[in-house]
């Protein structure tokens, strides 16, 4: 690079402990550039950009600023030199307004007080900036998940930061608020913003970035102008070795048997009259971006949520469940759209939490024998092709995403669950594990179970399902049938094309 | 729009467990809590030539029976991220309601009462935290004041009588009171309890994560109801051991029970946040501080002096294991 970078990185090395997370990272940003960093969970990009940020002092290497060696020990040195990360974890103050947190840690002040008018201009201005449409005096926990992303994006555009690091910024966010969120980078980048970019979506990536940098076991393994790579190659260095693109499609073919499940008109707050059968051996895709009441739906179903009107029959029989455990007896198995908060029995064994809607059945009487657990775990274990110990006596927290995952899915396959509903099945998995959890959902097709797979993520739908239906704020706007599912008309009946 | 993200692979080589080890549960926290006990034996064994005796031993559980029985309700909860800080003012109001039921009624009878007022006080905190869904540490405070009240408004300021009740301190087997051997029991049922039935699987499972616990299933508010409902019971058990052991019983029986029950608790390594601990950690908890207690009685050392080192201790052992896991987790 002949011009001089905004920020310029070289060898940086990070062990925690034992453990070498990164062993020499290179890096430039050009100033107006944007660069996006891929990797799978654990090729250590979360810290590398805290690095960056100055949340992590890395053990060896440089990091140079315009071509000034310097070092970050504290996150507002970083912020001082221009440099803003916008993590994906939300970090708001809820009971705050929304102006005060966009000006948090840069309160605008007069005579030692807070200047309130100065402060809602900021605001005003960095929400406008985005073609956001949010109240700067409301109070942050009276929005929704995708508007309080759109307050962390404001909060580090608001100054004037000469690089922003979005780590994963669209995960929350709705087409729209995606589209928007593109333009103002685009902007930025016109401006001379120097804008490092993490994702896990390859559309993004060749939608925005114009050059692209790979991590792999914390050594970057492609870094390169966006025109001279294609995705196989970028896909290539994420995962290591090639990735077969015809992998072995499951047809599913009506035998005409008895629906495992028939929805007709259901309705609720959150949607209405929707209608959806799954038979045996089938996996209906249902797609819908965040509002379109699409796990809304799906807890309704299992009774984790509510509906109003409209019937749920199960093999036939009219059911409405009050408590999830009635659901659970009728043989449904629930994989929940939020892992940490809903899915994860965090701090028992792999095995307990594998074991866990099966006790009542494992158990002699009152009494859980010990080893059972154990025991019922070696069968799924191999099957699952879960990592970790063959008897899971590890908790289950020190499991990678995707094998969490997996274990949470082998709860309704131990408990002889015969309609499975999936909310986001590989939210935060990488994407080698990504590709078994569809084999096994492929696999549990084929032994005859029906599954409705309900997520925001078109690849769940073009990779596993044999139909699909579309939803759009609360209401079915497409049937599709598997020949006709691509992520163009999936991403186009949802609300049109984003990031095409 | 560019082409389909990948598909198919073989000898996918991501998805490894995460680098840091994965643990056995349990085993390191009773370690450190072993020695520590057994440090403070080695000490007081120097220090007092009566200490390590049998009687003495039997005194040292004998003393923490009413604490230790109350401990093991305690336990349920607290693994379930759940408090019960009535217990102190519940076993003073079932001991005043056997002692004036068994002057009107007479023992057996009054035992009947003495267990429908523990159950009664556990039933009311259920429901407060169940049903009606107030905070467990706020229900159980304000019916903490709402017994200890009348408690004093019934009873009155001196203490009632009880004759003819003193089973407790009976000792049948090895010099071992009635009051010591109810404590064991009860320990051990729990323990089996916790670590061996549905019951105990669900209680882990709600305190790890209560709304994955639902989603699988498991009838959260019903399993925390019935864990209050247990502590009420343990209630009863106490008031029945305290009014035996005095023969009597006043507004202050029982005072300051609650802090002495969670100190030994979470000595024990259970988890304010809930999902972890055991029955066994509890009584680990218990004989620390008991132990602590009696050595410095038999040196002599004021009993105020004991309320200070005991609270001490619990700041010092939460410290250590918070220093324990950072150091774990860097």
């Amino acid at each position: 690079m002949t011009e001089q970078s905004f920020l310029s990185v070289r060898g940086i090395r990070k062990s925690f402990g034992p453990v070498k997370v990164l062993h020499g990272v290179d890096l430039d940003l050009p100033r107006g550039s944007v660069t996006a960093l891929l990797g799978e969970n654990g090729a250590g990009k979360s810290t590398f950009v805290r690095i960056l940020a100055g949340d992590h002092q890395p053990d060896a290497g440089t990091i140079a600023i315009e071509g000034v060696e310097t070092s970050f020990r504290t996150v507002v040195q970083s912020r001082d030199a221009g440099i803003r990360l916008i993590a994906q974890e939300i970090a708001d103050a809820p009971t705050l307004s929304v102006a005060e947190n966009i000006a948090l840690g840069a309160l605008p002040s007069r005579f030692g007080f807070v200047d309130r008018h100065a402060m809602r201009e900021v605001a005003r201005k960095a929400l406008d900036a985005l073609g956001a449409d949010i109240a700067v005096d409301a109070p942050v926990s009276s929005l929704r998940l995708g508007e309080r992303q759109i307050i962390e994006i404001a909060r580090a555009t608001a100054g004037a930061s000469q690089c922003l690091i979005f780590d994963e910024p669209t995960a929350a966010l709705s087409d729209a608020e995606t589209r928007r969120l593109f333009t103002l980078i685009k902007r930025m980048q016109e401006a001379g913003v120097a804008i490092l970019y993490i994702t896990h979506r390859l559309d993004e990536v060749f939608a925005i970035a114009d050059r692209v940098c790979v991590l792999r076991d914390g050594k970057v393994s492609l870094n390169a102008a966006i025109a001279e790579v294609d995705q196989a190659q970028v896909v290539t260095a994420m995962v290591g070795h090639a990735v077969a693109s015809d992998h072995d499609r499951y047809e599913f073919v009506s035998k005409g048997a008895d629906p495992l499940l028939e929805v007709a008109q259901l309705g609720s707050e959150h949607f209405e009259d929707v209608d959806l059968t799954v038979e045996p051996g089938e996996i209906v895709g249902l797609y819908g971006k965040i509002g379109s009441g699409v796990p809304e739906f799906a807890a309704a179903l299992f009774g984790a949520g509510q509906f109003d009107s409209g019937t749920l029959r199960l093999g036939g029989e009219a059911v409405k469940f009050g408590h999830p455990a009635e659901a659970v007896a009728k043989g449904i198995g629930y994989l929940p759209a939020d892992r940490a908060s809903e899915g994860l029995l965090r701090t028992r064994t792999v095995a307990e939490n594998l074991a866990a809607p099966s006790w009542t059945r494992l158990a002699n009487g009152p009494f859980v024998a010990p080893g059972i657990e154990a025991n019922t775990f070696k069968k799924w274990h191999s099957v699952l092709q879960v990592r970790s110990r063959p008897d899971g006596s590890e908790q289950i927290s020190t499991l990678s995403g995707g094998n969490q995952q997996k274990v949470l899915l082998g709860r309704w396959l131990e408990a002889g669950s015969k309609l499975l509903v999936l909310v986001e099945p590989t939210r935060g998995v990488d994407v080698g594990a990504r590709q078994e959890i569809y084999a096994v959902l492929r696999d549990l097709a084929q032994q005859g179970h029906g599954i409705l797979i309900a997520s925001s993520d078109y690849e769940d739908i073009t990779e596993a399902a044999t139909s699909a239906a579309v939803m759009v704020r609360g209401r079915v706007v497409a049937h599709l049938t598997q020949d006709q599912i691509s992520t163009e008309r999936l991403t186009q009946a949802a609300g049109g094309g984003a990031h095409a | 729009m560019p082409e389909q993200a990948p598909t198919t692979m073989s000898n996918i080589d991501a998805g490894r467990v995460t680098s840091r080890a994965g643990r056995r549960l349990k085993a390191p926290e009773w370690g450190a809590l072993l020695l520590f006990l057994l440090a403070e034996i080695v000490f007081f064994s120097f220090n007092s030539p009566y200490f390590l005796t049998w009687p003495n031993g039997v005194n040292i559980v004998t003393a923490l029976s009413i604490t230790g029985i109350l401990a093991a309700g305690g336990t349920i909860l607290l693994i379930a991220g759940q408090f019960d800080l009535s217990v102190g003012s519940g076993t003073a109001f079932v001991a005043l309601s056997f002692a004036l039921a068994a002057q009107s009624l007479g023992i057996i009878p009054a035992v009947g009462v003495a267990l429908l007022v523990g159950v009664g006080i556990g039933v009311l905190n259920g429901f407060l935290v169940t049903v009606v869904g107030v905070n467990a540490l706020i229900t159980t405070l304000g019916t903490l004041a709402i017994f200890r009240g009348l408690t004093l408004s019934i009873g009155g300021a001196s203490s009632v009588r009880v004759t003819g009740f003193d089973w407790a301190i009976a000792r049948p087997f090895f010099d071992i009171p009635m009051s010591a051997i109810v404590f064991l029991l009860i320990a051990l049922v729990v323990a089996v309890v916790l670590s061996r039935t549905i019951f105990g699987r669900t209680i882990y499972a709600i305190g790890a994560n209560e709304n994955a616990a639902r989603l699988v299933g498991i009838r959260t508010k019903r399993t925390l109801f019935f864990a209050f409902v247990i502590s009420g019971l343990c209630m009863a058990a106490t008031g029945l051991v305290s009014a035996s052991q005095l023969g009597s019983t006043s507004g202050t029986t029982g005072v300051g029970l609650e802090l002495a029950v969670v100190t030994a608790i979470i000595l024990g390594g259970t988890s304010l946040k809930g999902g972890t601990g055991s029955m066994f950690g509890t009584i680990l908890g218990l004989l620390i501080v008991g132990v602590l207690n009696n050595g410095m009685t038999l040196m002599n050392i004021n009993s105020t002096w004991q309320q200070v080192a005991a609270g001490m201790l619990l700041i010092l052992a939460v410290s250590f294991d918070q220093i324990r896991q950072r150091f774990i987790r860097s």
